[in-house]
């Protein structure tokens, strides 16, 4: 009935032996990556367990300086840093999903995220994060903004250019100059348009022919799709009808005039959104509009930018819409992208 | 579904034509199938400190069916057959409540003495990771008496004790015999269609197998094995496409001593799952290896087997982890309960016996799962993630009257789920049987008592300000089988599963992947205890009425503590 010594020492043997090779070659690992999001993450008690920190104080982003941001905390969490310029009220936005927060996730290099855009101020900062009442604070002193490179045609911090061709109805209200009054969306002052015209579309505009910078067309590079047209506008609240037109006139033919069957390209801007917004278009996106609509090209129909020859603001409005109103600001060619302000 | 539509409509002049013959060469045509009669009878009492006044307390339902097969032989390589089922709900009448259904048809013969194959209904099944159905949570251990309703619902889905899934499609297998070297080159394939297109989004589904085993001897026999669950692209407007495909290499080797015989078995694969024209998709590939050795004493009946398994947390095999329940689905007794209507959580006595539950059909994604139930198999032996080994000690001999089988899992995740650290599973399981009237000669009626035991153990430290994973569940079963006069049996029964603890359970994606965890907390018991008598008119017949008690006392549920008394009375007669 038992089983003898010998044959239960073979089966135990056996079984031993098979388990202890199985086990060496499976040498149950546990892979070093896990499935599915962080439970730490998930449900572990948020604290901060490094301060938040900045690296460099004051910051001159006119040189080319960066600062950044450090903080740790227990997990990983959807954190907001935001910057507010406490002259301007720009306000600078970086976020992320982490558990720290260092140069990779955390610099900045001086750009805007809600214009107006940063002048040499004192600017909060603050850390907040997604369902945590945490919210950290510190302040950074800007003593330089940065540069953007590119054609400005004008920033109107120091006067209109003499060269330019300007021409206003004679409606009632009207307002059609340089003003500081309230934020810019660069700088200190911005160019303030509007009144009432009840007989014509056009309130007022602004010829800027190349001429007035010194040349007979605008420097800027043959391949349309490198250039941008980048332009700042301020729509009032309480007015919903403004329009701005930009026209771009090109010298197709170089004979230093501008006529009627050469390139003429619009950009309308019927303003939605409130407050200060910027406006970017690829020159070679720029359609031929005749009375607001697309039409076919009135000269060679090749965007050409280094043959611009002169571009135009015109500030428009319904006739029967009463007072429209516009500010202007920071008119800027760039090349490779848009302006990041 | 077109030849299914012809061999309807043929079978009964099928039948005709053949009757003729019946009378000269026997066993031509045959009737086979299946007579029952269920009345469930059930009583719910809720412990709520407000009466239920909304919830109707008392629920009758039962039925009245017969299952008739024709099973006709037109000549000796061909078989065709077909089986209707007429049911009849109680409280149905001149037709109200009556159903008619085709529940099974098919065509099986021999082409040229060669290849046998099947048409349309086919019982499938090839390894435990390729194909196989595995049984569902706490049922498979239920008693006798409990079992009696198990097995109703298991007859009628097709859940066979040979874990096959039931399929329609085309099946066909050959061998080729050698006279040198090796015994016998066996090829098995089959295809069959998992799910139709609608045109639009949902493709034809199909899933096909191959098996090709090669049998060297007696002694040495080694197998390769390809399973695909696949959607055929062009048959819907939907660009994307399912593939699941698994591949896995068979081995089982036997070395006869002069008093144990030793066996190893094993089997080893990858599987690749993957969506066509579907950018966001991920394509995942896993691997698993599972070895065992076991030894047998002829002598005393003794049988120990130790297996060693390493399953990946990517490895995926529709046709092996699908679940024959689905947790996402509601019972129908009693679905929502108290004045707020809540819905019920399933317990164990739905597992047994409702057929909104059962899944007939390959899923494509791992299945929800009850933790409290099972949490360290939920999709049968090929549950991914899984790594380590399980010991089974087993005593079954001709002559003795006690069976026994013991075992003890090791294992542990191969990948943690929302942290590096891995989950440890433990889990003992004892299965015993005693044949009491084989104790004493002169007894010729039969006695057989039997009892189970299982204990589950979860672990995960807890890691920082995450806590850790501690769930147990214990499954205690015992039941008593005696005949008390010929023929008459007293059935008792009693069943209880306690689980207590906390679990992070996995929420996943279409994909299976894992995007969030859900905090789950269970404390728990539910207890069931039962008797009936059962009448055995033969072995293929009985008559039984048996009244259970059903105690649920879930601290933490939705639900408050509730008992369901439950009177059945069941007919069955298979022919």
């Amino acid at each position: 009935m038992g089983i003898s010594n010998e044959v239960l020492t073979m089966i135990i043997r056996s079984i031993i032996s098979v388990l202890l090779v199985i086990t060496a070659l499976s040498g149950c690992r546990v892979d070093e990556e896990f499935d599915g999001p962080s439970l730490n993450d998930l449900y572990g008690d948020f604290a901060v367990i490094s301060p938040l920190q900045i690296s460099n104080d004051p910051v001159d982003f006119s040189t080319g300086e960066t600062t950044a941001f450090t903080a740790e905390f227990t997990k990983n969490i959807s954190w907001t840093l935001r910057i507010t310029g406490l002259e301007t009220g720009a306000i600078k936005e970086i976020s992320d999903f982490s558990n720290t927060l260092d140069a990779s996730n955390a610099t900045w290099n001086g750009t805007t995220t809600l214009l107006p855009m940063f002048r040499p101020e004192l600017c909060a900062v603050e850390l907040t994060f997604d369902n945590e009442p945490d919210t950290l604070r510190d302040t950074v002193l800007v003593t330089g903004v940065t540069n953007h490179p590119g054609l400005l045609l004008s920033d109107f911090e120091s006067g209109t250019n003499p060269g330019w061709v300007t021409f206003s109805q004679s409606g009632a209200n009207m307002s059609f100059t340089i003003d500081d009054e309230g934020a810019s969306a660069q700088g200190t002052h911005y160019f303030d348009i509007g009144g009432t015209v009840n007989w014509d579309w056009l309130i007022a505009l602004i010829h800027m022919p190349a001429v007035a910078y010194g040349g007979t067309t605008f420097n800027l590079s043959e391949n349309p799709a490198e250039v941008f047209f980048n332009s700042m506008l301020f729509k009032p609240s309480d007015l919903n009808n403004g329009i701005m037109l930009f026209q771009f006139r090109e010298d197709d033919n170089g004979d230093g005039a501008y006529s009627n069957n050469e390139d003429m390209y619009s950009y309308e801007i019927a303003m939605a959104e409130n407050g200060w917004n910027q406006y970017s278009i690829r020159y070679a996106d720029i359609p031929t509009l005749i009375n607001g609509q697309p039409a076919a090209a009135l000269g060679n129909g090749i965007h050409e930018p280094h043959k611009l020859m002169q571009v135009s603001a015109l500030f428009l409005a319904n006739p029967n819409s009463g007072y429209a109103n516009a500010y202007l600001d920071y008119l800027l060619f760039t090349e490779g992208s848009p302006l990041i302000p | 579904m077109r030849t299914s539509l012809i061999l309807i409509l043929l079978a009964p002049a099928l039948v005709l034509l053949t009757s003729r013959v019946h009378a000269q060469e026997k066993r031509k045509v045959t009737f086979t199938g299946l007579g029952r009669s269920v009345f469930y009878g059930d009583d719910l009492r809720q412990d709520t400190p407000v009466p239920d006044t909304v919830t109707a307390r008392k629920l009758h339902s039962g039925h009245v069916l017969v299952d008739v097969g024709v099973q006709i032989r037109p000549n000796a390589n061909t078989e065709v057959l077909g089986m209707v089922r007429v049911r009849n709900d109680y409280g149905g009448f001149w037709g109200s409540g009556v159903t008619f259904d085709v529940r099974q048809l098919y065509v099986k013969g021999v082409i040229g003495n060669i290849i046998r194959y099947q048409l349309g209904d086919i019982n499938y099944r090839m390894t435990r990771y390729t194909l196989w159905n595995p049984d569902q949570e706490v049922v498979s251990s239920m008693p006798l008496l409990f079992a009696q309703q198990a097995d109703l619902l298991n007859y009628d889905h097709f859940y066979n004790f040979d874990q096959a899934w039931r399929q329609q499609g085309a099946s066909a297998e050959f061998g080729l015999v050698f006279s040198k070297w090796i015994d016998e080159l066996q090829v098995h394939a089959m295809t069959s269609r998992i799910a139709p297109a609608d045109f639009v989004t949902t493709h034809d589904r199909l899933f096909s197998g191959l098996s090709i085993s090669l049998i060297q001897s007696k002694y040495l026999r080694a197998g390769l094995n390809y399973a695909n669950l696949y959607d055929v692209a062009g048959t819907s407007r939907n660009p994307v496409s399912f593939h699941n495909p698994v591949l896995t290499g068979t081995l089982h080797g036997e070395v006869p001593l002069k008093t144990v015989r030793l066996s190893i078995d094993a089997e080893s694969g990858r599987s690749r799952t993957y969506y066509r024209e579907d950018p966001q998709a991920p394509e995942i590939t896993g691997q698993f290896t599972e070895a065992s050795l076991t030894a047998v004493h002829e002598k005393t009946g003794i049988r120990i087997t130790a297996l060693a398994k390493m399953i990946d947390a990517q490895f995926r095999s529709p046709g092996a982890q699908t679940k024959r329940i689905r947790y996402d689905a509601a019972p129908i007794a009693y679905s929502r309960i108290t004045n707020d209507q809540v819905l019920r959580p399933l317990n164990m006595v739905d597992l047994m016996r409702e057929s909104t539950l059962c899944m007939m059909q390959l899923s494509p994604s791992l299945m929800q799962f009850a933790p409290r139930y099972d949490n360290i198999t939920p999709y049968g032996d090929a549950t991914p993630n899984r790594q380590g080994t399980v010991i089974t000690l087993a005593y079954e001999k001709k002559d003795s009257p006690v069976r026994l089988e013991a075992s003890r899992s090791d294992l542990q995740e191969m990948r943690g789920e929302g942290t590096l650290r891995a989950r440890t599973f433990t889990r003992t399981d004892i299965r015993s049987e005693l044949l009491v009237h084989a104790l004493f000669a002169d007894w010729k009626k039969h006695i057989t008592l039997s009892g189970s035991m299982r204990s589950d153990q979860t672990n995960r430290p807890e890691e920082g300000r995450v806590q850790g994973v501690d769930l147990r569940t214990q499954l205690y079963s015992a039941g008593l089988e005696a005949e008390i006069f010929t023929h008459l049996d007293l059935l008792v029964g009693f069943q209880q599963i306690t689980y207590q603890g906390t679990e992070f359970t996995a929420m996943r994606d279409a994909y299976s992947q894992i995007f969030n965890f859900s905090e789950y907390e269970v404390d728990g018991t539910e207890t069931l205890t039962g008797a009936g008598i059962r009448y055995r008119f033969s072995d293929s017949a009985f008559v039984s009425t048996q009244w259970n008690s059903f105690r649920n006392n879930d601290q933490l549920a939705a639900v408050s503590p509730y008992t369901m008394n439950q009177l059945v009375w069941v007919f069955q007669m298979k022919f």
